[in-house]
């Protein structure tokens, strides 16, 4: 039954394959993320005021690291809330 | 010399006058023994989460070109000023300056919001509906093995009946 299920599975993912997700800062060739830019930083946290996984945004590992602290500053000014309810 | 960047929130019950003559004070600081290159003030703003019990702050930012002992002095000051709500300091990277791509990434950014609105939402739909397809596609073979084995059952009595006739 186990075995079945997942070739119906695969089949599933061969006709519709996960949307191969882009580092949308590699794309635009930003080198550097800044802190006070809090628009773009908006757009990378979920609604609990979590800095969104890479595996969900599919940004790029050097890019998570500007990210991450980008976020973490504006969170010390205040600009971005450190958690949302 | 190395450039820094030092961003304070003042709390907002000043009076303007006060509120210059802070900034005025902090600005000579740097300069005694640094550059200024750039004062940024963004003015009174919402904050994302009260601090002191406030909800708004004036915003400045100063970029400067100094040694070590000016932030230090500056952070100092902070300290002793209770107008002053927070603060934070950043070395700037050098590689920025040799790299003209600075330029580049600033109107990028900003023509961001037209064309990647909600990054975040948009992923996460998205995977809200794989998980509902998901579920669907479970359903049906489920739906599909249950006419199966029903097929089955309404079949082999039948078939056993034949046998005996």
């Amino acid at each position: 039954m186990a075995r079945e299920q997942r070739t119906e599975r695969s089949s599933f993912r061969r006709y519709f394959p996960p949307k191969r997700k882009v580092c949308r800062f590699c794309q635009r060739n930003v080198r550097d993320i800044d802190y006070k830019n809090v628009d773009i930083l908006k757009r990378y946290i979920l609604e609990r005021g979590k800095i969104s996984p890479r595996r969900v945004s599919g940004t790029c590992s050097y890019h998570q690291r500007r990210l991450s602290t980008a976020i973490k500053r504006a969170r010390i000014l205040a600009l971005l809330p450190f958690l949302e309810d | 010399m190395t450039q820094y960047e030092t961003a304070f929130l003042i709390s907002p019950n000043l009076e303007e006058e006060a509120i210059e003559k802070v900034i005025s004070q902090m600005a000579e600081v740097v300069k005694k023994k640094g550059k200024l290159i750039n004062e940024d003030r963004w003015g009174k703003k919402k904050l994302a989460y009260p601090i002191q019990k406030f909800e708004e702050a004036f915003y400045v930012f100063f970029l400067y070109e100094a040694d070590p002992a000016v932030p230090f002095e500056l952070e100092r000051q902070f300290k002793q000023t209770e107008a002053i709500l927070r603060y934070l300091t950043i070395k700037k990277e050098t590689k920025e300056k040799e790299v003209p791509e600075e330029e580049k990434s600033l109107p990028a950014s900003e023509e961001k919001p037209t064309e990647g609105e909600d990054v975040g939402g948009d992923i996460e739909e998205e995977a809200v509906e794989k998980k509902k397809k998901d579920e669907e596609a479970d359903e049906k073979e489920e739906a599909v093995e249950k006419e199966e084995k029903v097929d089955e059952e309404v079949s082999l009595p039948e078939e056993k009946e034949k046998e005996e006739d």
